[in-house]
């Protein structure tokens, strides 16, 4: 199978934009959560601390076509478009340079958003006592294309638009997504089948409607406080704290990425997701399929670390034995982006390795003692000046999914 | 396409039969599953009076036998088709490989699959909104003071995927797509990617929708897409005539079995539907919702490229077919393109004439008529194209039409500039499954 190399990466998180402010704030103990969701002028506190997108400017794009699109488009495709411009921008694809029917979109990101609740919410009270049937109501009150905004590969369709790739355009979510790391698996498929020779994954973690935070929270309780010890692998850590946040990763065969010039960043070595009928089962098996499929030698662990009582106590179960190294996760930091939590791992690590650095889990000082014996860090970055490889594990909150991902630095391997 | 890739187990819930024998029964027969929707009123819509879903005395059996608690009925529907499909493969694992599962699941909207549920979800909806508007902070409070109970589908994840590994007793490989009505065909071309590359021997696809309500009837209404038909309902549904005014909403599901030849050999299975041949894909940005004809010749070149297959070689379509204006011209423009004058001569089948449009879900089931079109060498009648369209040059008829077919074409395309299409052939090495044979008497 060809090599294939990571190229690109466009990040915004509550740390900012690029993976670089978010490991500059995981060395420096910075955290982003505050007790709002969406609505930040809200009056009242929301029961579990978020770290919400600062987002910057981003401007719908200008230009042919553009102008006539932007009333399709909702938050998640205003922050996808943003992201893959960044990416193409880091991965120096530029139209032209690039056969388009060769390169594709992959979206992994939750058909769900809020965006139409508060909508849907001022029809119900109409309902009660307009005199027009339901359908007639919603036909003319529910403002023009929202069923179509809310389709995941729509989104994709404006990435296309924004990259100018034409090959192929998917969404993957759901039970399958795992954190994003379905879509990139999926994508390391498109390229290994030869179908194309590069593939945009794309991902969108929005805030999650309140209805369903109720829900997770009943099944698996939603951290309440985010302050000191609180968080992932933290002996009082009381579940994990959402994240929002959206990443483009653009990974290419080695061969096309050579022939273009491209920077390439890190190697993409393998990368599986599995559902089973349990979360440990899932990681093993991952971590079987990943470790058949490459040369796991890994120097570091980013973690899924959700901060979930009983997924740490599950990942470090499944995993730690194997896989003796130093640990570290981000959730403590940018909190938990469930639909791109491991696209977001994958591009941290990605930085990592470039860095030769391993950062501090977030809301950690005294670790539970049931998961003393891993090596996580704590406090201070390490130096892996030497890391060649890193190992990502991702967990899907909701089901029993998970994901293994395996990545080498550049340099460390050389390709044909 | 390396290994050879078959198709030993189908599986079917659809508005004309419970099983995969009722449904292709139906589809020789030309019998329709198109109603006046009934259950809610559409009145002051300008199109989509009419649906095609499944009778409630299918429900009610399906229901029985695969429900569960707290299951969604989407959920209840793919796990009919795929336990259908592995009892019809007769599945025994020979392999120590992960199995492959690739599914489209529609998503029914902010409510259950029901008008009722609708109907109930805007009542709550609109009574928390009157009680505490939109403050996050306060819906919290007020969810946590009431029993919450959305129906099963709002979440859009399930133990879909668990259940099936616990039923084949083995991890995983999962893809759930969304390609909008492209997506059963994506689905079962990632399947086959899987096995392509050796990372399973066995996958399963499942595409399911169940989506008529108050809130998709409104939205596609606003699209214009719907039938504005006011004969019979039979004949709501037209495609490739010139009478057609739009598409049917529908409720199915479907599912098939995929195993690489060898993998079928070693555990004894002499019989297949059909071969999966090559695949073409594309996405364009031309257009959210229209269709254009470049990319449906180019998906259908393509598939027929990977086949190593040439248009002479193909003996006849089943095509996406919605019933709307454009869709349909563009397909029978792209059609003659392809395959010149060949298109005077070879018969084009359109499962949406009895079924409706069930977005990704159709890609599966339309592939199962394909491989039975394949296996028995019976091509399936387009009972409502009485009057076919001239404009869109595509030859269908009125009966089932009996003749050799070793190579069928399959297109689906989609909102979102999704094409694909699919090149489904005879197996070389195995027999026909005699399952349905009785039809062929």
């Amino acid at each position: 199978m060809e090599d294939i190399a990571i190229t690109g990466i466009g990040l915004i998180s509550p740390a900012g934009i690029g993976p670089s402010a978010v490991l500059d704030a995981m060395c420096e103990g910075r955290t982003f959560f505050e007790s709002k969701h969406g609505d930040r002028t809200a009056h009242k506190k929301f029961p579990w601390p978020e770290a919400s997108l600062k987002t910057p400017d981003m401007p719908w794009p200008v230009g042919p076509g553009w102008v006539d699109l932007k009333k399709y488009a909702n938050t998640t495709a205003h922050q996808a478009v943003a992201v893959a411009q960044l990416a193409m921008e880091h991965a120096e694809l530029k139209p032209g340079q690039f056969d388009a029917r060769l390169s594709g979109a992959i979206v992994a990101s939750g058909i769900r958003t809020d965006d139409l609740m508060p909508i849907l919410g001022r029809i119900g009270e109409m309902a009660a006592n307009d005199k027009r049937p339901l359908a007639r109501l919603l036909y003319e009150e529910v403002p023009d294309f929202s069923y179509l905004k809310d389709i995941p590969s729509q989104v994709g369709q404006f990435v296309c638009l924004a990259t100018g790739f034409r090959g192929s355009n998917l969404a993957m979510y759901g039970e399958a997504g795992v954190g994003g790391i379905g879509s990139l698996a999926l994508a390391m498929r498109l390229i290994n089948s030869g179908e194309l020779e590069r593939v945009m994954v794309v991902g969108v973690a929005a805030p999650l409607p309140v209805a369903h935070l109720v829900a997770m929270d009943e099944k698996d309780a939603l951290g309440s406080e985010a302050s000191a010890d609180k968080g992932p692998f933290a002996a009082d850590r009381a579940g994990t704290l959402p994240g929002h946040a959206a990443v483009a990763i653009v990974i290419e065969a080695a061969t096309a990425a050579a022939r273009r010039g491209a920077p390439m960043i890190a190697r993409l070595s393998a990368c599986e997701t599995v559902n089973a009928s349990n979360v440990h089962t899932a990681l093993a098996s991952a971590f079987t399929l990943v470790t058949g499929a490459a040369d796991c030698r890994p120097d570091a662990w980013w973690a899924h670390g959700a901060g979930s009582r009983a997924l740490d106590l599950a990942e470090c179960n499944a995993l730690g034995e194997a896989l003796q190294v130093p640990v570290t996760g981000s959730k403590g930091t940018i909190g938990n982006p469930f639909e791109v939590s491991g696209l977001i791992d994958v591009a941290l690590a990605a930085e990592g390795l470039r860095r030769g650095q391993l950062p501090p889990v977030g809301l950690l000082n005294k670790i539970d003692r049931e998961l003393d014996h891993l090596d996580i860090v704590v406090g201070h970055q390490r130096q892996l000046d030497n890391a060649r490889q890193v190992v990502i594990s991702t967990i899907d909150h909701r089901v029993e999914a998970a994901g293994i991902t395996l990545i080498d630095r550049h340099g460390g391997w050389t390709h044909g | 396409m390396g290994k050879r890739i078959l198709i030993t187990g189908i599986g079917a819930v659809t508005p004309v039969g419970e099983n995969a024998a009722s449904f292709w029964d139906a589809n020789l027969a030309g019998r329709s599953g198109m109603r006046p929707e009934l259950r809610m009123d559409l009145t002051g819509l300008p199109c989509g009076w009419i649906s095609s879903v499944i009778p409630d005395e299918i429900k009610e059996t399906i229901k029985r036998r695969w429900s569960g608690s707290n299951k969604s009925w989407g959920d209840t529907l793919m796990r009919a088709s795929v336990m259908e499909a592995i009892e019809d493969a007769k599945l025994e694992l020979k392999t120590d490989k992960p199995v492959g599962l690739a599914w489209a699941r529609v998503w029914p909207g902010p409510s259950g699959s029901f008008p009722d549920d609708y109907v109930e979800f805007i009542r709550r909806t609109g009574e928390r909104h009157s009680k505490v508007g939109s403050q996050p902070g306060d819906i919290v409070d007020y969810l946590r003071s009431i029993a919450n109970q959305e129906p099963p589908d709002t979440a859009d994840t399930s133990s879909f995927p668990r259940e099936v590994s616990l039923v084949l007793e083995r991890p995983l490989l999962t893809t759930r797509v969304d390609a909008t009505c492209a997506g059963g065909l994506r689905a079962i071309a990632e399947a086959a990617r899987l096995i392509e590359l050796g990372k399973v021997d066995v996958a399963i696809v499942s595409g399911v929708v169940s989506r008529s309500n108050h809130y998709t009837h409104s939205q596609y209404a606003q699209l214009m897409a719907l039938t504005r038909w006011k004969g019979d309902p039979k004949f709501a549904s037209t495609p490739f005539d010139r009478r057609r005014t739009g598409m049917v909403i529908s409720e199915s599901a479907g599912a098939i079995v995929l195993e690489t030849e060898e993998h079928a050999f070693r555990r004894g299975r002499g019989n297949a539907y059909a071969e999966l041949g090559g695949w073409g894909l594309a996405v364009d940005t031309v257009h959210l919702t229209a269709p254009s004809q470049d990319m449906v010749e180019r998906v259908i070149q393509e598939a027929l490229a990977r086949s190593h297959l040439k248009p002479i070689d193909i003996d006849t379509v089943n095509a996406h077919g919605t019933s709307t204006k454009l869709n349909d011209l563009v397909e029978g423009r792209a059609l003659n393109k392809v395959f010149g004058d060949k298109m005077k001569e070879m018969y084009v089948s359109a499962v949406k004439s009895i079924t409706g449009h069930g977005s990704a879900a159709s890609g599966v089931i339309e592939v199962i008529v394909s491989a039975l079109t394949v296996s028995h060498g019976m091509i399936p009648p387009v009972v409502t194209c009485t009057d076919p369209d001239p404009e869109c040059g595509v030859l269908t008829s009125l009966t089932p039409v009996k003749q050799q077919v070793d190579a069928v074409i399959k297109n689906s395309f989609g909102f979102g500039g999704q094409y694909a299409s699919m090149v489904l052939r005879k197996p070389s090495n195995m027999g026909r499954n005699p399952r349905f044979d009785v039809h062929l008497a």
